[in-house]
């Protein structure tokens, strides 16, 4: 398992599958390429040296929403400058927690503040609508990309993460709550902790646990011999 | 006599029975057994026959030692019109991406350059400088990877490579820039194919105007240093160009990127890697091959060799003079240095453990990898196949702390370069052992003419450091750089050698290397059972030692009783 399941919304997201790497057939030039894939949504995918936009969706409904409830804009920073508000990272975003209405359509503009690529990819949306589950902007350095989808009409957490090589592990991890959300993931800056915790030193550590027993067994003679 | 005393009798009495026969000293055993004559036959403890074999009961079973190859990247391609060679290894890199390198990630289509899984500017080709019909202004993108790193939450190393079934060290490369996801998908904690251990192999030609640009995506400083490259100090700019932090440059931080800038006028088998704190940098992987090419008319190379090995796209000059060439970069890991990113997460602390911490003088070597893998999966991918009579140039690289005694079975090689520069015909030594120092380059011509000096013949002739510690995985052999010489009439259509000595099974099996199997398939050899009369008079002989420490307590109260 790839991740610690421990909330519903790692367990439907070990559900969703498949990559990248396994292309579907793509036509057009390398600005612009429409996916033949079997399904509708505009997958407008948008690939170039600036990054890539994959699984936009602007029109299309997930089961279960009449219509589109509310128009979300996020304007997202990502880089190292971000991750100076927590300690123990190195990669970090302006925001780590979007939440948003059931049915609402989220328009994400994602900067990337650095020299290196970053991505804000969102895992565990309905396959029948997102191939592979994911929608998902992918900045170079120094670029900006914009993308928009439509959350379905359940209250759920959903990971959204950078899949670069450790740059999850050192900061870049959020959370989209749709509606009430599903209970937060684990290790996300600034929201919740982490499962495995370094060892950090505790300054006078000897000195204070001796004198701590030591107190301990002192009180506990004078109470008895009293 | 006292109810105590009956007691410390009898536990007296009971420990001296109990006492192991072995733990008496062998004078008093020698008188015993002149008294009592031979000790009474009990049968001996059973084995723990361990099998890797898939069983019904759900046991644990070894894995397939050669995955099946549904892409069919192994066979000869032709993409993006350039002529990909039949990779006939079991294991064989992306074609998509060979073409995509070859011909430049700003020249392919989209479709190859998606599947190639990297971005358009990760090798970019530019003008024919000197107008002989092959692209002269290059510019590579390299990025910082992490593997079997550690995870917040995660149970088991993220981003997985494993080196030999269940050996997984962390390891940092340099990687072609690539878009999309790390691993094979989400349900999948293994690293893409193109993510892996070696650092690529770099190709370019001589004369080039190349460009390197590190664009560190990692949480710690690092730079490229082109070792036995020809490059300037210092850039066109001004700026340090030998990737050295104490003399060049300020490492290139997280998040940032730098261009390096060279004009290599020699060709000849080279060597990059990180100079930042390189004691503990290059040996967590940041090395690789870098080979610059004699120059030719309509010489498009493959500018990256991902994990090194089968050339399948090699320069004009190679297939000049050779039949095949391959890559063969060796590098040995210290598990105490490569497993610290999975203990810790916190980039303060994990630079605090690497840096100060590691003492690099009390090293030890622990796994040997050729192409970035061990023994068994060393022959899924880097054997050196060959028909007889050819003629195959073989680049070796040796990025280990520890020097390697490279001996090659059934055949004789000729050393025709070192370091890159080549040996006067003369002064070339054939021999049958050759000796690589660590970041020394070597590069073999080996001869497969069965005559008796070159080759003894067709047949699947071992590869590998004779040094015996490199042969093993965490002293656990076979393991280690072992590969082979395969001759084609002895490999399978799957890429697996014909062999004719044990089951393959056994070293695809991770509890092979953690020293629960026994090295041999007979089951006589099968590791003991615990020895259950053994362990039965050890208890005796434990209770009764318990018996008399009570006793002993309890004479010591009333002592203490009475003198109230």
């Amino acid at each position: 398992m790839k991740y610690l399941a421990d909330t519903a919304p790692i367990l439907t997201l070990l559900i969703c599958s498949s990559v990248l790497a396994a292309t579907p057939t793509v036509v057009g030039s390398p600005a612009t390429a429409t996916q033949s894939h079997q399904h509708h949504a505009d997958h407008q995918m948008q690939f170039d040296a600036s990054g890539m936009v994959m699984n936009s969706n602007s029109t299309e409904l997930p089961r279960g929403c009449t219509a589109i409830s509310r128009d979300y804009t996020f304007e997202i920073s990502a880089g190292t400058k971000f991750a100076a508000r927590y300690p123990g990272t190195t990669y970090a975003m302006s925001e780590h927690e979007y939440t948003v209405d059931p049915c609402s359509r989220v328009t994400v503009t994602f900067i990337n503040t650095d020299e290196v690529r970053h991505q804000w990819m969102v895992h565990g949306l309905p396959r029948y609508l997102y191939p592979q589950g994911m929608f998902h902007l992918e900045a170079a350095g120094g670029a900006t990309q914009t993308g928009t989808f439509i959350v379905p009409s359940d209250d759920r957490t959903y990971l959204v993460h950078c899949d670069i090589t450790q740059h999850m592990e050192k900061g870049m991890k959020g959370q989209l709550v749709v509606g009430s959300g599903s209970g937060d993931l684990w290790a996300v800056p600034g929201i919740s902790g982490a499962f495995n915790n370094d060892d950090y030193p505790v300054t006078y550590g000897f000195l204070v646990l001796a004198l701590a027993v030591t107190g301990g067994m002192l009180s506990t003679l004078w109470l008895l011999w009293r | 006599m006292s109810r105590r005393g009956w007691i410390g009798s009898i536990a007296l009495v009971s420990a001296l029975v109990c006492y192991p026969a072995d733990w008496y000293p062998n004078s008093w055993r020698i008188t015993i057994a002149h008294w009592l004559g031979p000790a009474g036959y009990r049968p001996l403890p059973p084995a723990v026959v361990i099998s890797p074999d898939a069983t019904a009961t759900g046991a644990e079973a070894a894995e397939p030692a050669c995955p099946p190859d549904p892409a069919a990247w192994r066979e000869a391609k032709e993409i993006e019109g350039v002529a990909i060679r039949r990779s006939p290894n079991c294991v064989a890199d992306d074609p998509f991406a060979v073409a995509a390198f070859v011909r430049g990630t700003n020249n392919v289509s989209l479709q190859t350059l998606l599947k190639s899984g990297l971005t358009p500017d990760a090798v970019v080709k530019g003008r024919d400088l000197d107008g002989d019909g092959d692209p002269d202004e290059i510019h590579i993108r390299l990025e910082v990877v992490e593997l079997n790193g550690g995870s917040p939450e995660a149970q088991l190393p993220v981003t997985q490579f494993a080196i030999a079934p269940g050996i997984t060290p962390g390891f940092w490369v340099f990687a072609p820039k690539t878009t999309g996801m790390a691993t094979e998908n989400f349900e999948s904690n293994n690293a893409r194919a193109i993510l892996r251990l070696p650092s690529p192999a770099i190709r370019v030609e001589q004369g080039d105007r190349v460009q390197i640009t590190l664009e560190n995506a990692h949480y710690l400083p690092h730079t490229i240093h082109f070792h036995g490259v020809d490059h300037p100090f210092l850039d066109a700019n001004g700026e340090g160009n030998d990737g050295v932090p104490i003399t060049s440059e300020n490492p290139v931080l997280p998040g940032r990127a730098r261009t390096y800038e060279m004009q290599p006028r020699q060709p000849g088998t080279m060597f990059y890697h990180c100079h930042v704190q390189p004691h503990v940098h290059v040996m967590m992987g940041l090395q690789g091959m870098f080979i610059v090419e004699e120059n030719r008319p309509d010489n498009w190379v493959q500018t990256l060799n991902i994990g090194a090995g089968h050339v399948r796209a090699p320069s004009v000059a190679s297939r000049e003079s050779f039949d095949r060439e391959y890559d063969l970069h060796y590098l040995d890991i210290d598990l105490e240095l490569n497993q610290l990113i999975q203990q810790h997460n916190d980039p303060r602390v994990i630079n605090e453990w690497l840096h100060q911490r590691y003492n690099v003088t009390q090293a030890t070597a622990d796994m040997f990898t050729l192409n970035g893998r061990s023994f068994p999966y060393t022959f899924r991918e880097s054997l050196i196949i060959t028909r007889p009579d050819e003629r195959i140039k073989l680049r070796i690289a040796n990025g280990g702390m520890n020097p390697v005694a490279l001996h090659t079975h059934g055949h004789k090689t000729t050393i025709t370069h070192y370091d890159g520069v080549e040996a006067q015909p003369a002064a070339r030594i054939t021999r049958d052992v050759v000796w690589i120092a660590t970041a020394q380059r070597l590069d073999l011509e080996l001869e497969t003419t069965n005559d008796g000096l070159h080759s003894y013949g067709s047949g699947v002739w071992l590869l590998h450091d004779h040094q015996g510690r490199g042969i093993t995985n965490d002293g656990i052999g076979p393991g280690g750089n072992v590969s082979a010489i395969v001759y084609e009439e002895y490999l399978g259509e799957d890429g697996w050698p014909k062999t004719f000595g044990m089951k393959w099974n056994r070293f695809f099996d991770e509890r092979y290397y953690r020293g629960a199997m026994s090295v041999f398939e007979d089951e006589r050899f099968a590791p003991v059972e615990s020895d259950g009369w053994r362990l039965l008079r050890l208890v005796g002989l434990f209770v009764a030692l318990g018996v008399i420490a009570g006793i002993a307590l309890s004479m010591l109260r009333q002592r203490l009783k009475t003198n109230r």
